[in-house]
């Protein structure tokens, strides 16, 4: 009865019991609202055009990279990537002694190693039939014993230069300037690989500012063409993205803050 | 003592009948205000913990613990015990194995031999108590049962014979690393003027060059290792759906060495005898994953319409994907907008489109026609909406 009596009478302490039990919710809702969710992530939608001699094409199945930071603030790297220069594929393999029709196969289809297609029967014998295959599959067929086994793992048996050394030559240029660019920016680099239309997707992108590139010149048909563009990436959807994506293309354009460099692939020695 | 226990009852007394008191005061205008200042707390409170969080997207592996500390859990092989792990994969595989196998390429088909267990474990063999009740448990790792002149062993991956069992449990001990970007930058690449038609044979799935004609092209030659599942049939959907196609909607995962064979049998690393290149050893079994049906009914192949639209188009991150952790199908309700939009009619002319099913909804209560009943009865979320805008 005594302490009921005190609370009534006692304003203060009441006062302070109330603020205190107000103030314990406040201080909860307080310390969840400050415990916001990452801001929304960006999305840009490629779309790689260039203009040939036979008419505006899309760059199909070219990987490009996505680096931290704007053209100023990648001016090291971006000299780099000027000079890193990669020799054309048919050079390549001209200094591999390959044989003309295993040069005239890998650009038929548009391969950078032998992985890229299974080599048909037509190859192994007969006028199209290519000498590196023909070895390779002679090789296989002794240990396999199985034509159709011997066919289809033939690129095991090549020579490591003919096989993927284009490959692997220009894949350590490009992971050489990932590398540096990772341990400056110390942001890792998305990549992504545009499709048949020339379109690719970066998403879930922190919004900034960021530089995007090919690295090394993709190789159209008479030209080697080399992409460094700048692009402000703010936080959207890919809706928003699909309806306006951003053109990359060897012609001019004043929408777009970015380097072509275009360089017409060289005569090598035959 | 008692005094003390007294005066501890009167102060919690004390703090409940303030409480009470805020309530029982005959000042009817306090006591609202006082209803309101707690109503108030509470609604704060609500409103902060109900706030909407950024959905996770890693799931939990679904992991089961393999049996230890008994004489059975050497019917349970383990890859990951410490004994196990010391030893390199050639130690116990022969590869490629030399056993019956039944493959048309040299393969790791089967269990090691005997020699590769009895070597280590010759005691839970051939002792007494091994061969108390239904025999030496540790046979039926590989056997069906554990019977001296039992020769029929469990399907090891593939199986070499029709008649083959699987064991009871579908379990898997590793998990794959196969970075689809690497594989992308080597395989998924397409002349313009050169379609490719897949073609499936029994033992391979290259792709083939087929000339200029009416056939669908297959561009991003993902089909050389996933094909249409055609093991898996999904429950039937009600009548208006019953196209066979829908009832195989999922791609098959790579469950053979052949196609990765192709390349890397030899000189390619990881080779063929370099198993953990691949294999990486989970702490604890991992189940299969099981696929069902929850949401959409698009059909890969055939179905209603002809999805013609390369792989990479829809699933738009595939090709930076660097490992299979974390890795979704995730394909946007915009890649389908592309072509199912009022504005692409002229275009798709039989194209159902996403606002012809959004006023369906309207109408029926569910969008029928893409997806399943259980997910097309809930209301359509917001990006459905902003697609087609």
């Amino acid at each position: 009865m005594t302490i009921r009596y005190r609370f009534r009478q006692n304003g203060f302490v009441r006062t302070v019991f109330i603020f205190f039990f107000l103030l314990f919710p406040f201080t909860f809702s307080f310390v969840a609202h400050t415990q916001s969710p990452p801001a929304a992530p960006g999305v840009v939608r490629l779309k790689v055009r260039y203009k040939s001699a036979e008419g505006t094409k899309d760059l199909a199945r070219k990987r490009f990279y996505l680096i931290k930071g704007s053209l100023d603030q990648n001016k090291p790297l971006i000299e780099k990537i000027k000079q890193t220069n990669i020799e054309s594929r048919e050079c390549f393999y001209r200094s591999q002694s390959a044989s003309e029709p295993l040069i005239k196969w890998l650009r038929d289809n548009d391969c950078e190693s032998v992985y890229c297609r299974e080599v048909e029967d037509k190859y192994l014998s007969g006028p199209d039939a290519v000498r590196e295959f023909q070895t390779a599959f002679e090789q296989a067929l002794a240990e396999l014993k199985n034509r159709d086994a011997a066919r289809r793992w033939l690129p095991n048996y090549l020579p490591p230069q003919i096989r993927s050394g284009f490959y692997d030559a220009k894949q350590k240029a490009i992971q050489a300037l990932i590398s540096e660019t990772e341990s400056t920016t110390k942001t890792p680099v998305m990549s992504i690989m545009t499709d048949r239309k020339g379109t690719a997707y970066l998403t879930n992108i922190e919004p900034g500012i960021y530089t995007i590139s090919n690295l090394v010149g993709s190789e159209t048909e008479k030209t080697s063409l080399l992409w460094i563009c700048e692009r402000e990436v703010k936080a959207t959807d890919l809706g928003v993205a699909m309806k306006r994506p951003m053109m990359l293309s060897n012609e001019k354009d004043p929408k777009v803050k970015c380097e072509v460099i275009e360089r017409p692939l060289p005569v090598c020695n035959k | 003592m008692k005094d003390c226990s007294r005066r501890i009852s009167l102060r919690s007394l004390a703090s409940w009948r303030l409480c009470v008191g805020l309530f029982s005061r005959k000042d009817p205008k306090k006591r609202i205000g006082a209803l309101f200042a707690i109503c108030f707390c509470f609604a704060v409170i609500i409103a902060a913990q109900t706030r909407r969080r950024a959905p996770t997207t890693q799931r939990r592996p679904t992991t089961v613990q393999a049996a230890r500390g008994s004489a059975a859990k050497y019917s349970a092989f383990l890859h990951s015990s410490e004994k196990h792990k010391s030893l390199t994969c050639n130690e116990c595989h022969k590869i490629p194995t030399t056993w019956a196998a039944k493959r048309d390429f040299p393969d790791v088909a089967d269990f090691p031999d005997h020699d590769a267990c009895v070597r280590c474990h010759r005691a839970q063999f051939f002792t007494r108590q091994a061969m108390i009740g239904t025999g030496p448990a540790i046979c039926t790792v590989c056997h069906v049962k554990a019977a001296p002149r039992e020769e029929r062993r469990f399907a090891f991956g593939k199986p070499n014979a029709a008649d083959q069992q699987a064991k009871a449990k579908d379990e898997r001990q590793f998990t794959i690393e196969f970075p689809h970007d690497k594989h992308q930058n080597v395989i998924a690449r397409l002349d313009e003027c050169h379609r490719l038609q897949s073609v499936r044979s029994e033992s391979h799935h290259k792709l083939k060059s087929v000339p200029l004609d009416d056939k669908k092209p297959d561009y991003n030659n993902c089909s050389i290792c996933h094909q249409t599942d055609m093991s898996l049939a999904i429950v039937a959907l009600p009548a208006p759906n019953a196209d066979p196609a829908m009832l195989h909607p999922f791609k098959s995962m790579p469950r053979t060495h052949d196609s990765c064979f192709n390349c890397h049998w030899k000189n390619e690393k990881p080779v063929a005898a370099d198993c953990t290149g691949c294999h990486k050893a989970a702490p604890a079994f991992i189940a299969e994953p099981g696929r069902k049906r929850i949401s959409a009914k698009f059909a890969h192949e055939g179905g209603k319409g002809e999805h013609v639209a390369e792989c990479t188009t829809c699933h738009i991150n595939i090709t930076r994907a660097g490992t299979l952790r974390g890795l979704t199908p995730d394909v946007p309700i915009n890649a389908c907008a592309a072509c199912h939009r009022e504005s692409k009619k002229t275009t798709y002319p039989k194209a159902v489109t996403i606002e012809a099913e959004l006023e369906q909804f309207k109408k029926t209560g569910e969008c029928a026609y893409c997806h399943t009943p259980d997910v097309g009865q809930k209301k359509p979320p917001p990006s459905h909406e902003t697609a087609v805008q």
